[in-house]
């Protein structure tokens, strides 16, 4: 009985083998996955969601002040040292090493998330 | 000299000291996070290295700012970390040039054509 209905199924049923060569690469996603530079971008909204956060959670700024657009030192009324700081938050943040000329010229959170976004290393 | 000019060279002197004491801040700030062991230790020494630029915050005559300013680089070369925290990626971090990503369009020849024909 078991034999009769094994044969009889296995009459009809085919088990299509295509394999698409095209598409087989396992061992390059692989590689790239291992290399150190990883191609995987942020998307701009992560990065505000976060630079926000990081800046937000800053002792002397007003929480309900900050939006994508704020100047550190214009509108949450911090002055140039609170900027570098934030600005070093925000390297660890995203585990960045930005060159001191580059860093001293972010001062808002809009040149921030504009760096951030652009960095290729940005994680 | 015109009094635009000295008011423009007074205020570009200003400036270029901002600046200096702006990356001398950042730079000793990543310093202490260097030498701190751990985390809690960090905000103890970062808050007493902001209050010594603080303390210096008012004062107007530019030269013995500059004097300061090359005081406080010169402690800043002292007492520098020899072996700060590098970024991994960066120049001199441990992830530095190791296994580099593939150029785009270099693929692997896995059987050297031959899987096209079986």
């Amino acid at each position: 009985m078991a034999s009769a209905l094994r044969g009889a199924l296995l009459c009809h049923l085919r088990v299509p083998v295509a394999l698409s060569r095209s598409n087989w690469d396992p061992l390059g996603s692989v590689a790239r996955f291992m290399s150190s530079g990883h191609d995987d971008h942020l998307t701009k909204e992560e990065v505000i969601h976060r630079v926000l956060d990081v800046v937000k959670s800053f002792p002397k700024v007003d929480p309900s002040k900050v939006t994508p657009d704020v100047h550190f030192q214009k509108d949450l009324g911090l002055d140039s040292l609170d900027s570098v700081e934030i600005v070093m938050a925000l390297e660890e943040e995203f585990k960045l090493e930005i060159p001191d000329k580059e860093a001293d010229k972010i001062d808002s959170c809009n040149l921030a998330i504009e760096y951030i976004h652009n960095h290729p290393l940005a994680s | 000299m015109s009094v635009t000019s000295t008011v423009g060279g007074y205020l570009a002197r200003r400036a270029a000291q901002k600046e200096r004491v702006r990356i001398l801040y950042r730079r000793a700030l990543k310093d202490t996070l260097n030498w701190a062991v751990h985390r809690h230790l960090f905000y103890e020494d970062a808050c007493n290295l902001r209050e010594r630029f603080e303390a210096n915050k008012h004062v107007e005559d530019l030269d013995t700012i500059d004097r300061m300013i090359a005081d406080g680089e010169a402690q800043y070369d002292k007492w520098r970390h020899p072996d700060p925290y590098i970024v991994p990626w960066a120049p001199g971090g441990s992830k530095f040039t190791r296994n580099p990503t593939p150029p785009s369009g270099i693929d692997i020849v896995y059987d050297y054509g031959r899987e096209d024909n079986a």
